[in-house]
């Protein structure tokens, strides 16, 4: 048979790309649970960091993680832009729900998204954050204390930051551990910032030769910070009772 | 023939190493060492990609339109890149998060598209899968050596696994800090060839 034809070679490269076109499609719909639920682990593991409970980058299984989150898990639920609450995430152990499409979230983020709050018991509220670095998205989760103001923990993840610059973000701990113990301003905008030479309670230092990086996190923790505002400003202790100050000693008179 | 297939198996990995004697492959042989664990698993998916897309082009390679052979391969090897990934993503996800962008680029990687041209176009398919097995383990061979002495002399640990004692940091002793960059990766390789070609003298030019 003449293989240089111009019939058979149209017919041919036609049959090789559907044939490879269906293998794929076959191989990512049959592993797609798997991902799924390793991405959901990944999730929760970054919360899970963030709050304190567990440090990501200890060797668990999936099982492992949702069997920790389950077990110190207080309530989980949804608020809307408004700060009033639309609904209910299951926390049970056998069926665990996330917001985790933050990318859709993050596209309606000025109308209708829906913002998970994550409160776990040992006090911490931890929200998600999402925006665009200098070469893909970053994200990471934001926890808390009971004061709905002052910082626990933070962990933050990319797509493709540069190794060694904007990707310490992620991976120095250095970094990440600036955030504990700033406090939020949910009453200005932007709420928290990283900015070059920190001054202020609600600023960190930004990353030496990660600009970009540090302005894209800075303005991803601002859009989400602002959207959680009314939700965050709502539900504040008052400021007459406060709640576990530890230099708040006022009893000797 | 027995002959024949121990020198298409061993060839490769030594005298004919596709990293330091065809000089192919470099860029992600200097991306993914630095840790051993990145290493091991970007061997592993270069064996199997290389040894699979050769097995495939050379059941083909009777029926392939000359004209769009280029084509041909280079789906071949995007669909056997692809399914690797998404099987690292099912079973491995924190190895796949970390390689994710190397793992495509086994698809530009030269050994892969160089061994189907040079070999699996011409030959049996068994005997391609085994040159594809072997080439991939040879271009795994130098990357688990580099990596090794990186993520020792880089970050003190091998696997993850803390090799060089806390005394010894006591003492004053630092992690080399260039060792973690690429450039350094390029030195080492640059050694291996030095080292390489004074053991065989009929690589050097004269």
């Amino acid at each position: 048979m003449n293989t240089n034809g111009n019939i058979y070679t149209v017919v041919y490269s036609t049959i090789i790309v559907v044939l490879v076109a269906a293998i794929l499609a076959f191989a990512s719909s049959a592993l797609k649970p798997m991902q799924d639920a390793n991405i959901k682990a990944e999730t929760i593991s970054q919360m899970l960091d963030a709050a304190g409970i567990q440090a990501k980058d200890v060797p668990t299984t999936n099982e492992q993680i949702l069997d920790k989150y389950a077990e110190t898990v207080e309530e989980a639920f949804v608020v809307n832009i408004e700060g009033q609450k639309v609904s209910e995430l299951s926390i049970a152990r056998a069926n665990i729900e996330l917001i985790d499409n933050l990318k859709a979230q993050n596209a309606k983020l000025k109308d209708e998204a829906l913002l998970p709050v994550y409160k776990f018991k040992n006090g911490k509220t931890v929200v998600p954050i999402y925006g665009a670095g200098l070469w893909g998205p970053v994200w990471g989760y934001i926890a808390f204390n009971d004061d709905l103001k002052t910082i626990a923990g933070a962990y933050f993840d990319h797509a493709s930051e540069t190794p060694g610059l904007g990707a310490k973000i992620k991976d120095d701990p250095a970094f990440r551990a600036l955030f504990q113990g700033k406090a939020a301003d949910f009453t200005q905008e932007p709420a928290f910032a990283i900015v070059k030479g920190a001054a202020k309670d609600n600023e960190v230092d930004a990353i030496t030769g990660a600009t970009m990086t540090s302005k894209g996190l800075s303005a991803a923790i601002a859009a989400w910070l602002k959207a959680y505002a009314p939700y965050f400003i709502n539900n504040a202790p008052k400021a007459e009772e406060p709640v576990s100050e530890p230099e708040a000693e006022t009893t000797e008179e | 023939m027995d002959a024949k297939i121990k020198e298409t198996l061993l060839n490769p990995i030594f005298k004919g190493n596709p990293i330091t004697v065809l000089v192919l492959g470099i860029c992600s042989s200097l991306a993914v060492t630095v840790e051993l664990k990145g290493a091991l698993v970007m061997s592993l998916s270069v064996i199997i990609v290389t040894g699979l897309a050769n097995f495939i082009l050379s059941l083909l390679r009777n029926t392939i339109p000359m004209r769009v052979r280029i084509i041909v391969q280079l789906v071949v090897v995007a669909m056997l890149v692809i399914l690797v990934d998404e099987i690292l993503k099912a079973f491995a996800y924190p190895v796949e998060k970390q390689l994710s962008v190397y793992i495509g680029l086994i698809i530009t990687n030269c050994i892969v598209m160089g061994r189907i041209e040079a070999f699996a176009l011409g030959n049996k398919p068994f005997a391609s899968l085994l040159d594809g097995l072997a080439n991939g383990a040879g271009y795994g061979l130098i990357l688990v050596i580099v990596a090794f002495f990186r993520e020792l002399l880089g970050s003190g640990t091998l696997l993850g696994a803390r090799i060089i004692p806390e005394s010894f940091y006591e003492a004053g002793y630092m992690n080399n800090g260039l060792v973690i960059l690429p450039p350094m990766a390029l030195i080492l390789i640059g050694c291996i060839i030095w080292v390489q070609r004074s053991l065989q003298k009929d690589l050097q030019e004269k």
